[in-house]
């Protein structure tokens, strides 16, 4: 089902994340994204995030639908020019994919093949328009397509960007492309988030809090030192700090029931990316009171 | 410009087989100012390799800041000026960009030439001891829309519709060290008080423009860009095109 449709529903849409292996077996992320199928509306499958050579998007959400389970193509500009992202988009739906997430990728020199060629044929905004013209049945030079998909569109925005103006007037365009809903960075801080919101509300396209929950205290810092946007409070940093390993999953998923729940009501919805501890979704979701 | 920087001496070495016979070709511009093919350098080189074993049999570099990359004057300075020891030599070590190394290839009837610089990007001298790049010679630009700076070159990605979400504090995700840069074009929008070209959607470029290789060919006042099997005219006279007596 299209998040569209949920968003029209009224509902508080909740999506999860799972991100494919280094390796050619589906088995544990398909695991993965059962833990936490029956809290989440769907699954966002990421695409070589970071950078890193991994277990295609794509295949893992087919294989996610053949379990029942409704993915989230992510589809970044990094590796493909205008041909093969086009074609992948046809592909997610003749394999019943319904919701596509398009970005434009972390940089090659951060991953684990620095050397690569960057592609970057299209970025983000302009991928949204060439998706938004297969759903309309022609292809990014007008050519007419023999049967067009109906994908939901979705894209990314940084409401802690300290360029928040960029920010916002690269979302407007991404809205103005096709972008149908959006998923969010992180987010830690409820106020800065408000702060966004305040903007952001206006457009009146459905957004989605992106939560990371924290695992350590450790991650907690790193998170502030290296990811843009994204400042982890010290009141957080320290709950994690006092945590005894043993307790960690159920204080994590407690702190991130709390943001959700501080939030939810700036918002259209809640991306959990739990980065491997998808066991701890379900209990997000029902802490977070938004069902 | 076209700046260049110079192969590791090894690697220079391993081209030429004992006892070939080597003549080096600096240029009098970019190179020079790279300091990877100026008149110094040149000498250096020849110097360097004889000191290593390798017969040299002269070397030269276009004389009053001239371009190596300008055929004409190539082959006057090889064929010419330095014909003994150009005919004396099996091969050329060239001390300057891609162009010249062609151009050193196109003076002498197909010579043997030798790479002595890697050609690393096309800049603004900024002084003496600084060459920046600016530009990508993607073949359209688009700076009309951005203050005068080149998104492809200034953003690690390219990107033209505006920023990724990597920046902070106006760095960018791949470099800390290096500006993001539409942090730059933003500012520089916003100080010319055009933030609202921001706005505008930059459709996909034509990539086609940069499919290699490109020619220009210049016909009195008109120019006509070569590229991918087609082709665009510029006309850069006071008269209109055609007009009597205009070429």
């Amino acid at each position: 089902m299209k998040l569209t449709e949920l968003f029209q529903q009224g509902a508080f849409v909740v999506t999860g994340e799972v991100g494919p292996p280094k390796g050619a077996s589906a088995e544990e992320v398909i695991a993965g994204a059962k833990a936490m199928a029956s809290a989440v509306d769907a699954v966002n499958v990421t695409d070589n995030q970071s950078a890193v050579m991994r277990l295609g998007s794509l295949a893992v959400c087919h294989l996610l639908k053949e379990e029942g389970i409704e993915p989230v193509f992510q589809l970044t500009c990094r590796d493909r020019n205008r041909i093969a992202l086009q074609s992948d988009l046809l592909s997610a739906a003749a394999l019943g994919v319904s919701n596509v997430l398009l970005l434009t990728g972390d940089h090659m020199v951060l991953g684990d093949h620095p050397e690569a060629k960057a592609v970057f044929d299209l970025d983000s905004v302009q991928l949204l328009a060439a998706a938004r013209g297969l759903n309309e049945g022609h292809d990014l030079e007008d050519h007419d397509l023999e049967a067009s998909p109906d994908l939901c569109l979705g894209a990314v925005v940084n409401p802690g960007s300290d360029d928040l103006e960029a920010q916002l007037l690269k979302m407007e365009k991404k809205i103005d492309a096709g972008a149908q809903f959006f998923q969010t960075q992180a987010v830690y801080e409820a106020d800065v988030f408000a702060r966004f919101m305040e903007r952001a509300g206006r457009f009146g396209v459905p957004v989605m809090v992106g939560i990371v929950p924290l695992k350590s205290a450790r991650m907690a810092r790193y998170m502030t030192a290296n990811v843009a946007g994204v400042h982890v409070p010290d009141h957080m940093v320290e709950r994690m700090a006092k945590t005894k390993k043993a307790d960690r999953k159920k204080v994590s998923a407690e702190m991130a029931a709390e943001l959700v729940r501080q939030v939810k009501g700036l918002c259209q919805g809640v991306h959990l990316m739990p980065l491997g501890w998808d066991d701890i979704v379900p209990d997000i979701v029902a802490q977070s009171e938004v069902r | 410009m076209h700046a260049t920087i110079q192969k590791p001496l090894e690697q220079i070495l391993g081209y030429f087989a004992q006892g070939q016979k080597v003549f080096v070709v600096g240029c009098g511009n970019c190179a020079a100012k790279a300091r990877s093919g100026g008149e110094p350098e040149t000498r250096d080189m020849a110097a360097r390799l004889r000191a290593a074993g390798v017969e040299v049999t002269g070397w030269a570099v276009p004389p009053n800041g001239g371009s190596l990359c300008k055929l004409s004057d190539t082959k006057e300075l090889l064929n010419v000026q330095h014909r003994d020891e150009v005919a004396a030599a099996d091969a050329f070590l060239v001390l300057a960009c891609g162009q010249g190394l062609h151009t050193v290839i196109d003076a002498t009837d197909g010579g043997d030439a030798y790479p002595g610089c890697d050609t690393i990007f096309g800049g603004e001298t900024v002084a003496d001891d600084l060459i920046v790049e600016h530009c990508s010679l993607c073949g359209e630009c688009i700076t009309d829309l951005t203050g005068g700076l080149c998104p492809i070159t200034l953003c690690a990605k390219g990107l033209t519709n505006g920023p990724c979400g990597g920046a902070s504090d106006g760095k960018c995700e791949v470099n800390p060290e290096r500006d993001c840069g539409w942090h730059l074009i933003y500012e520089r929008l916003r100080a010319l008080g055009k933030l609202d070209l921001m706005r505008r959607y930059v459709p996909p470029r034509d990539n086609s423009r940069a499919v290699r290789p490109r020619r220009l060919v210049l016909e009195g006042k008109r120019a006509t860009f070569q590229f991918a099997g087609k082709s665009i005219s510029a006309w850069s006279g006071l008269e209109p095109e055609g007009a009597k007596g205009t070429e």
